[in-house]
């Protein structure tokens, strides 16, 4: 039944969305990339197994870095652990954004004015020096995973804002009264009646995330700051312009990471623009129209 | 009165918490940093150098007295408010024995300088092309735009001035690789066409990110309005398409842009960091970035606390003029 | 897809000044405090800008070893018992507002760093107190300094490496209360260079020549005029210098690494370094490169085992770290001594027999010799294969020899201790789990991070699961002073460039040593926390020996040996830091060909490098 229903609105996304064709196509050829890594014939920090930085070829379609790894094989783990840090940066980070704004946003009152008030503090000290201070202070613990956590629980100030912003004003509709009165409980109000005006919000709030920590994540590579073992956007970034991929000519070293980052970043802002599209009630609405 | 003591006052007091709470928790943060400022200095000094290890003692003894790191961390903190409230940020640690307010006062003037105009044209840029795109969605310039937009929003921000650094100043050598201009500063034509050169890569580095956030941003707000009653009836009344844009539409997407405006000019003082470590630009950002690294406490708490009270106070000031522009926000 | 510029931009220098009388200068830091040239308090001061306008008594040439006089013009003399120190000073320099130096200026300095505590950079004040009990005019031209105990090196405080004490205006300082703020802004100099202009935010700095240049000790020295204006600029990494030069706005750089030199050979068609061709870059600063082990750490308890290190040791290839990872721009040394020539006749050359001879016991009664003194001809060898000439006697370029790879005979000096290696072929601790190391690096050191970057691939081809953790320098710094690490790549010399080595061997003294966690530069000892009292003996014997001495060098040859029968520490290579410049407006700089005085412009030799330079025209 439920499966039912989302095959029916992916067809239906694929048949009017342009931009989800478009970005679902992208994040599919990503996804394929991630999925490729777990079959790469490297390990992620294999070093001097190939010829060093060979200009892409048949041997080698994306070439070879100035470390001696496969330029293509290295790419794939690189989309994977960018994916992860991020993923888990944007999971982490909403998750506490929604939990902030539906507490601040339902309940107010005191416990309103508090966590606003530590929210607005927090909003105002500057990320990126704290960020860069963070990270040196974590020195050789920077991982993967505590990459992920760090950006996680540094991007919840600004969206738990807008969701409390949202829920007030969701809450102060006429169909919140008319529900509550009509008996419905509160949780089911919410679920039935707030999400699916909160979810277009998330998700282009997701993609706005992502962006972010991916745009860090190059940062505080490029800086020396993360896991320079672990290959990603950034970290390959880093080694292109250690070994001066550029004042060399070997364009093809930057060129790889820099335009995997760009398609996953434009994958999900198409299909997340796609989808807000759908979800939100009002072009819902002339759409239905539409189709009659 | 009631006006100053229901609305006015509990805005103020917000913000000062606001602005405790967030220095607070600077206050605490480079200190468990591993680079220690005293040993630092004691680093620079023994470069090259051989020193007599009692002499090292001697030297360091007379750093913690210098830099005002005697003293318990609690200690230290009061000490700070007390100087912070009379407008002493104290001495640079790294800079020694330069202030932090001489610190500031020599980067401040390059980072409002590129990053205030700056924001100010992509603001302007994406407001005017995103509503018209969104106004206009189906025409090809605006299709046009709108891809391209999107295609460079995402793009890392280290990524593009990055690549428009190699491209323009050894590729295509035609602007400079250092600093914010040439000479010695002058209100002569040669200064200020040297500092709008000097600037022209970085601002242009920031513009571009900008404007694609600003269009987007725009343009979703504007088809939004478009389909809104008000708009329909007056497209139905068959006004003027150019009166309904200007006076309908752009008139109510304007107020949120306009926070948005505010809040980016009051983060201004943080600077730009990752653009200046880029172009070499001599602003806060990088005053920053040399801080951090030093473990330069009072340079990092001073830029801090700068960055903190601007975006503090630019919030305060929305708030307090916000049931001036709109109507339908009451003081309430 | 990019063609690298056929053509030159033109130069856009921060200055308004003639292209063709500036000489443009990299100094790899910015100087915050760029109008503040109080040398004598801790300060950002700018690494160039004290040698060209400060002047010390005398100045050590970093290439020849010599002693070269500054303010001075006779050596430091010493009585018998090394309690006084008498010296004569030049009397034809004035400072730039036409008073003539005298007697009476080096007096004041001295007196005046003992009696104000905040005038202690580099620890002067609380040096002078400690070893000069007065000081005595003897005559205009002449000072006798009363020492408080004997001390041999008591002129090591007047006598510039990098610096020393420098000359104070009496006629000016005598009349400002408070020295330690006061800025200096003004003058007057000593050198034959003037600050004219500064960045606001110290990027850059201009100077300019004295016009009675001859009346300063380069003058004198060189008898050329050198360039009119000296610019000073930190254009930042790498890249950055590279491209600074293709561009014609920089002169001089240092601090590189062989692949973007090889852009600056492509893109500045006059650039070269030290050898007009391969290897390029000049090895001969007095420091080495190595790795150290942090013998606090808890988790490796078995850097105590001698055998542990040498495995280490054997398990590097390095040949291949020279030339895969460092393009073969690399000068060998097998000991915390760097190759250069002079060094290399005091120390290396001497014990090069010994070296052949040694033996480590792989098992009771297996010796093995791992000193394999081919390893230069075998690079030279690579090289010729790779097209490249060799300039000269292999050893003379690549250095010493150093350790076989040995491989076979690493993995029986481990089991030996209990280690194993597991199904895979993994090496497993005495206590059975995994060996993990972490090898620590800075970034911002680029010959240091390549050979880090080897050392960690080749540990891990050897079976221990290795990492790098690489950090830029003042983190990376702070981390290896803490010891907060397994293995790092330090870099010290054991000795001077002249071969005395307490003056910076004594360091290693294990009553220097902290706890890990706590910071060594508190006490002035090293990161690598050894506490051999053997060591102690060794620096303690050497306090009272004179550095000319030569029984000072039998000990320290004594030392070099029992270091390296202990692989305290894997010295790799010679500094190089392929100082690079532009022949295009400026010739003179010295080379291999003309060793006219060191390259290190940096150094406070750096002014008689500068002061040697003559426009390409004439």
């Amino acid at each position: 039944m439920a499966s039912d229903v989302l095959r029916a609105t992916i067809r239906d996304l694929f048949r009017f969305s342009l931009s989800f064709r478009f970005g679902s196509i992208i994040l599919m050829f990503v996804g394929i990339l991630l999925l490729l890594s777990f079959f790469s014939p490297f390990e992620s920090d294999d070093r001097r197994v190939v010829p060093r930085n060979k200009p892409p070829s048949q041997e080698f379609i994306l070439g070879t870095t100035g470390n001696g790894q496969d330029g293509f094989w290295l790419l794939t783990f690189a989309i994977r652990n960018t994916l992860m840090v991020s993923g888990l940066a944007v999971l982490i980070g909403r998750s506490i954004a929604v939990m902030l704004g539906m507490i601040t946003g339902y309940l107010g009152g005191k416990t309103d004015r508090v966590i606003s008030s530590i929210v607005d503090s927090i909003i105002v000290i500057p990320r990126l020096p704290l960020l860069i201070l963070i990270a040196a202070i974590l020195q050789g613990e920077m991982t993967v995973l505590s990459l992920a956590l760090l950006l996680g629980i540094l991007d919840w100030a600004h969206p738990s804002k807008r969701y409390r912003a949202m829920i007030l004003s969701l809450r102060e509709r006429e169909f919140t009264h008319t529900a509550i009165f009509s008996g419905m409980n509160a949780v089911k109000v919410v679920v039935q009646e707030h999400l699916p005006f909160l979810i277009p919000l998330l998700l282009a709030d997701a993609v706005a995330g992502f962006l972010w920590a991916i745009g860090m994540e190059v940062t505080l590579s490029v800086l020396g700051l993360s896991d320079l073992s672990a290959p990603s956007i950034g970290t390959l970034i880093f080694w292109g312009n250690y070994h001066h991929a550029l004042l060399r000519g070997r364009v093809w070293i930057l060129a790889a990471p820099i335009a995997a980052s760009v398609l996953m970043v434009v994958g999900f802002y198409l299909v997340s623009l796609s989808l807000s599209e759908y979800l939100d009630p009002r072009t819902r609405l002339s759409r239905l129209t539409m189709e009659e | 009165m009631t006006l100053l003591k229901e609305f006015i006052l509990p805005r103020f007091v917000q913000w000062l918490i606001v602005i405790f709470v967030g220095v607070t928790i600077t206050f605490i943060i480079p200190r468990l940093s591993p680079v220690n400022p005293v040993n630092e200095a004691l680093a620079r000094v023994q470069m090259y150098q051989n020193i007599d290890p009692e002499a090292v003692q001697v030297m360091r003894a007379t750093l913690l007295d210098l830099y005002g790191l005697e003293g318990s961390v609690l200690e230290q903190y009061v000490n700070f408010w007390k100087r912070v409230l009379k407008g002493d940020l104290g001495p640079s640690l790294a800079s020694f024995p330069l202030s932090v307010n001489q610190l500031i006062g020599v980067s401040i003037g390059w980072t409002i300088g590129l990053l205030g105009t700056s924001i100010l044209i992509a603001w302007t840029l994406g407001v005017i092309l995103g509503s018209l795109a969104g106004y206009y969605p189906n025409r090809w310039w605006s299709e046009g735009l709108e891809k391209s937009l999107i295609t460079v929003y995402p793009v890392p921000y280290y990524i593009l001035a990055f690549v428009l650094l190699m491209a323009f100043t050894f590729y295509l050598p035609i602007f400079p690789l250092i600093g914010g201009a040439r000479g010695t500063a002058a209100f002569t034509w040669e200064y200020i066409s040297s500092v709008l050169h000097h600037g022209f890569l970085p601002a242009l580095s920031i513009v571009i990110g900008a404007t694609a956030h600003r269009f987007i941003m725009s343009k979703a707000l504007t088809t939004t309005e478009k389909s809104s009653d008000y708009v329909q009836y007056a497209q139905m009344a068959a006004l003027p398409e150019r009166k309904i844009l200007l006076f309908y539409v752009a008139r109510n997407t304007l107020l949120p842009q306009v926070t948005d405006l505010s809040l980016s000019l009051g983060a201004l003082f943080g600077g730009a960091l990752i653009a200046e470590f880029v172009f070499g630009y001599p602003g806060i950002g990088t005053t920053m970035y040399t801080a951090i690294n030093n473990g330069d406490y009072n340079a990092i708490m001073g830029i801090t606390l700068l960055s903190i009270v601007g975006i503090a106070t630019a919030s305060l000031l929305i708030d307090l003029m916000y049931p001036l522009i709109d109507p339908r926000v009451r003081y309430r | 897809m990019f063609s690298l510029p056929s053509f030159v931009g033109v130069a856009q220098l921060p200055v308004d000044v003639p292209r063709e009388e500036v000489f443009v200068v990299d100094v790899i830091i910015t100087a915050p405090v760029p109008h503040n040239h109080n040398f004598w308090i801790t300060g950002p001061h700018p690494l160039v800008t004290h040698a060209i306008m400060m002047e010390t008594l005398w100045i050590r040439d970093q290439e020849t070893g010599e002693r070269v006089m500054g303010a001075a013009i006779s050596d430091p003399m010493y009585n018998d018992d090394f309690t006084q120190m008498s010296v004569e000073l030049r009397d034809n320099i004035y400072w730039s507002d036409g008073v003539q130096f005298t007697a009476d200026d080096l007096i004041f300095t001295v007196e005046t760093l003992k009696a104000t505590p905040g005038l202690n950079a580099r620890g002067w004040h609380a040096n002078l107190n400690k070893s000069m009990a007065s000081v005595e005019k003897t005559g205009d031209f002449s000072v006798t300094f009363h020492l408080t105990e004997p001390t041999p090196r008591f002129h090591s405080l007047l006598e510039a490496r990098w610096g020393a004490i420098y000359m104070m205006p009496k006629h000016v300082f005598e009349n400002i209360d408070d020295l330690p703020a006061y800025t200096y802004t003004d003058g007057p100099y000593l050198g034959a260079y003037l600050p004219v202009e500064e960045d606001p935010s110290g990027v850059w700095q201009l100077f300019v020549r004295r016009d009675d240049w001859e009346r300063s000790p380069a003058g004198i020295i060189t008898g050329n005029p050198g360039p009119k204006y000296i610019l000073e600029i930190n254009y930042g990494g790498p890249d950055r210098k590279v491209i600074a030069m293709s561009r014609g706005e920089l002169d001089v750089y240092y601090d590189s690494d062989f692949e973007s030199f090889q852009s600056t050979l492509e893109t500045a068609p006059a650039a070269r370094s030290w050898y007009a061709g391969f290897p390029w870059g000049y090895m001969g600063e007095v420091s080495t490169r190595e790795l150290i082990f942090n013998f606090g750490s808890e988790t490796q308890p078995w850097f105590h085992e001698k055998d542990v290190r040498w495995a280490l040791a054997l398990a590097l290839d390095i040949q291949a770290v020279v030339t895969d990872y460092m393009g073969g721009t690399a000068k060998l040394t097998n000991m915390p001594v760097p190759t250069t020539p002079a060094l290399t006749a005091i120390y290396h050359d001497p014990m090069e027999e010994w070296f052949q001879n040694l033996e480590i016991e792989i098992e009771e009664g297996v010796m093995y010799k791992p000193y394999d003194a081919t390893i230069p001809d075998q690079i030279a060898a690579w090289a010729e294969s790779e097209g490249y000439e060799v300039p000269g006697d292999t050893r003379a370029v690549f250095g010493s020899g150093w350790w076989a790879h040995a491989p076979d005979v690493a993995d029986r000096l481990l089991m030996k201790h209990g280690f194993s290696r597991d199904d895979g072929g993994n090496w497993l601790t005495p206590d059975g789990n995994p060996w993990e190391l972490e090898v620590l690096s800075d970034t911002t050191s680029v010959q240091q991070f390549h050979f880090g970057n080897a050392a960690a691939d080749m540990w891990k081809d050897f079976g221990i699961d290795t990492s790098l953790a690489a950090h830029e320098r003042t983190l990376y710094t702070s981390t290896n002073e803490t010891g907060q690490f397994d293995i790092s790549g330090d870099w010290f010399s054991f000795t001077l460039v002249d071969g005395d080595a307490w003056p910076v061997f004594n360091i290693f003294h294990p009553d220097l040593v902290v706890p890990v966690g706590e910071d060594t530069r508190t006490t002035g000892g090293h990161a690598t926390r050894l506490t051999d009292p053997k060591i102690g003996e060794f620096i303690d014997a050497m306090v009272s020996i004179g550095p000319d001495d030569p029984s000072s060098f039998e000990l320290t040859t004594e030392m070099l040996k029992y270091w390296v029968e202990n692989m305290y520490s894997i010295p790799i290579v010679a500094f190089n830091k392929f100082v690079t410049w532009d022949e295009r407006y400026w010739t003179g700089f010295p080379t291999f060909e003309n060793p006219s005085s060191m390259p290190l412009y940096w150094f406070m030799g750096g002014k008689l490098t500068f002061q040697n330079l003559k426009p390409v025209d004439s």
